[in-house]
């Protein structure tokens, strides 16, 4: 253990370790911790070897043995055991547009029985828009409980003010222990907006949730720095727990006709001052749309390899056979052969489908991170060594242009055959 | 019009990795970076700038070195630049960021009322988009996310109408301003700096905010005042490969043993194959 010239036992970074989140620094009662080239860096002569940086640090990155075992954390002091007793639930918030759910949040509705049976508390569809027809009955055959909507011709489409005030008003009525919702476009925006006016914390664009039933506390898994690295993260000392998550994650909850439950209607309190006004929707242009590939069971994914576009009668005539449709990486909405709303990966969409059929795709980490889900993943590349073979179940290495028609031949046999 | 653009200074994330071997993270290399969804938000306001007069603020909160992002900004053709470093800030979530670049903002509103905020959809390494509309909600702004352009601003009837990216397609959206603005890659191709750019950036002088300048609340900012913690950091379980067969030289039997792995899988055949032909 190093000491100071005072004697002191001091605290150290592991460089290689530290991920520069600067908690220790915001933690260090002495400003011994300054951070310089990413990592954090202790003065020696400054530290005081209280342990704080230690005891703070979410990767171990500190080396430094407390004096006294260390104590189990802390209450904020004055805050009673049962501060959050009012609040009660696993909340989702259901995303309605023409009067229709996005699969998403039946998603989490599945999601937030199972968590609030974990909990013995119940689950809780909050819903705010206009003409929404059946969506809280649904909502109850998806496993909702207890369903809280405000319906009301201001939200005929979304704008953020508007919506945030609706979900904020319905969040601090109904007080969730935990709100979910999709991290959609819409989604994202409306968490961000409910998260700040309710001052608690709030966990973009997660892919794994998972509960301490002990604390009673939400555990957010995501991914972080571009996907290559996973953080869990929790927030302890507010409520409710919010967490967007990507759609395809979980599978939707069963669905039972009959389920019943509380459904509770309120009006709506529109925010003062001028609103925008939506001029204006217009289709993505560069296909067809309004199609949600996380919606089919099977998926062939193009990549720069194989998007040129004489072989796309070819790569549609797999996906009709085995019934899915064609999806694609980055490159290939860059280069203008499919829209946005096909990319998979970071930066879109995020699936699970029961077959992933990948050909000319690399692997990147950015696009692994959209798909990793998926139940079965099969490959077709010219590279031995592409990446994506590291993850799929089966591979075949060679040229595109060659092996799908005999794989298109092949199956068209084997399902004659069955 | 008097624009604040909001920088975040990142490491350039395609290289941070954990090394399978001792479970730490390698870091060697990384090098700091602007947002790149920043700098297409700077690039807009400079346009914008260029085009109807006034004055841009570029901004940035982060530790003593940030103010490499900021030097940057002024390179490319920023007015003023201020960075909020203060050992309180740091361990920000968004929530205690979005608090504190609100707090300086409505400082700058002070001094010269702030017409329009433009933010990066997100950072390349936070991804959360969750600060742009943080700051919008605080400071009562009208808010647009995900921006692909601008399609008109009105300095007379001060609104401004934008198209911007939502759930398949795109939708064209005017409000009033003053406005937070959160920009996608596409808006604008940011420039390079000019040499007469990089010494003024060179001699310039980046004002210095600490807490106690933006007048912030000591609880609501850095760790103290972010409700979020990280509790575990690890690699993304990947799976095992499969087999891989090699169809270069002879595709026939390697297809053949390819298909015969997939179509083993029964359960997943009887599903997608539910209508044969189809
Ligand atoms: C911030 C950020 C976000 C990103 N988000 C995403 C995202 O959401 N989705 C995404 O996909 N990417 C994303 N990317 C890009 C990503 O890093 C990769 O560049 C991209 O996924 C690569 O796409 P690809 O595999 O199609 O192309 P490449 O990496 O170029 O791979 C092409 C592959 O095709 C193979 N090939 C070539 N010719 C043939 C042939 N004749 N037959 C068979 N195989 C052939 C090659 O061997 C190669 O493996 C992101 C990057 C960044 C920095």
């Amino acid at each position: 253990m190093p000491q100071n010239s005072k004697g002191i036992d001091v605290a150290a970074i592991i460089p290689d370790r530290c991920i520069g989140c600067q908690i220790c620094a915001g933690e260090c009662p002495v400003g011994a911790i300054e951070m310089s080239g990413g990592v954090a860096h202790i003065d020696p002569e400054v530290c005081i070897g209280c342990g704080k940086c230690f005891e703070v640090c979410p990767v171990e990155a500190v080396s430094f043995e407390p004096k006294r075992p260390q104590e189990t954390p802390q209450r904020i002091p004055g805050v009673p055991e049962d501060r959050f007793s009012e609040y009660r639930g696993v909340a989702v918030f259901i995303e309605v547009t023409h009067g229709q759910a996005a699969p998403v949040s039946w998603e989490l509705a599945g999601k937030a029985r199972e968590l609030s049976r974990r909990l013995g508390t119940v689950a809780i569809a909050l819903i705010a828009g206009h003409e929404l027809k059946d969506v809280a009955t649904e909502a109850l055959e998806y496993g909702c409980d207890e369903v809280h909507v405000i319906d009301d011709a201001l939200l005929g489409s979304y704008l953020s003010r508007l919506y945030g005030k609706a979900v904020t008003d319905l969040t601090n009525t109904v007080k969730p222990e935990i709100l979910l919702m999709g991290a959609t476009a819409l989604g994202r925006d409306l968490a961000s907006v409910v998260a700040t006016n309710v001052e608690t914390g709030l966990t973009a664009d997660c892919t794994g949730l998972d509960i301490d039933e002990e604390k009673r506390l939400l555990l957010m898994t995501r991914p972080a720095f571009g996907g290559n690295i996973m953080a869990t993260i929790f927030c302890e000392n507010h409520r409710p727990q919010m967490s967007t998550v990507r759609p395809g994650v979980f599978r939707p909850g069963e669905r039972k006709a009959g389920r019943t439950g509380a459904v509770h209607h309120y009006p709506f309190a529109p925010p003062v001052g001028e609103m925008p006004e939506i001029l204006e929707f217009v289709r993505d242009n560069t296909g067809e749309t309004g199609l949600d590939i996380g919606r089919f069971p099977a998926l062939v994914v193009v990549g720069k390899g194989a998007c040129d576009p004489e072989s796309m009668p070819m790569i549609q005539e797999l996906a009709d056979l085995i019934g899915g449709v064609v999806a694609c990486s980055r490159p290939v909405v860059e280069a203008g052969l499919m829209p946005y709303e096909r990319q998979v990966g970071q930066t879109g969409k995020t699936v699970a489908p029961k077959l992933y059929f990948a050909i000319g795709v690399s692997g990147a980490v950015q696009h692994l991170v959209g798909m990793q889900g998926s139940r079965r993943i099969v490959a077709i590349n010219s590279d031995p060594h592409a990446p994506i073979f590291g993850i799929s179940d089966t591979g075949l290495i060679g040229d595109y242009r060659d092996v799908v028609p005999l794989v298109i031949k092949g199956l068209r046999e084997a399902v004659s055959k069955r | 019009m008097n624009f604040v653009c909001c920088i975040k200074q990142v490491p350039d994330t395609a290289e941070v990795k954990i090394d399978p071997e001792t479970n730490t993270l390698m870091r060697s290399g990384v090098e700091s970076i602007s947002n790149p969804y920043d700098l297409v938000a700077l690039e807009t306001a400079l346009i914008l700038r260029d085009k109807y007069g006034g004055w841009v603020t570029a901004l940035s909160m982060g530790p003593p070195q940030a103010e490499q992002v900021l030097k940057e900004a002024i390179s490319l053709g920023a007015d003023a630049a201020v960075l909020l470093s203060d050992r309180a800030f740091a361990g920000a979530d968004t929530l205690a960021t979005s608090y504190t670049l609100y707090k300086a903002i409505r400082n700058l509103d002070l001094d010269r009322p702030v017409d329009i905020v433009l933010c990066g959809k997100q950072a390349i390494d936070g991804d959360t988009a969750q600060v742009g509309p943080g700051i919008a909600t605080r400071l009562g702004f009208t808010q647009f996310t995900s921006v692909v352009e601008i399609r008109e601003l009105n300095t007379y009837d001060r609104h401004i109408t934008v198209k911007r990216r939502v759930e398949g397609g795109f939708e064209i959206v005017r409000g009033p301003l003053p406005t937070v603005i959160t920009v996608d890659l596409g808006l604008a191709r940011p420039r390079r700096a000019s040499l007469p750019g990089l010494i003024l950036s060179l001699r310039a002088v980046i004002d210095r905010w600490d807490a106690d300048a933006v007048g912030a609340e000591v609880p609501k900012i850095g760790l103290k005042g972010s409700p979020t913690w990280v509790r575990r950091i690890f690699s993304p379980p990947l799976k095992e490969g499969g087999p891989v067969f090699d169809g270069r030289k002879d595709p026939v039997p390697a297809v053949e043993r390819f298909l015969d792995t997939i179509v083993a899988d029964e359960e997943l055949i009887s599903e997608l194959f539910k209508n044969p032909g189809v």
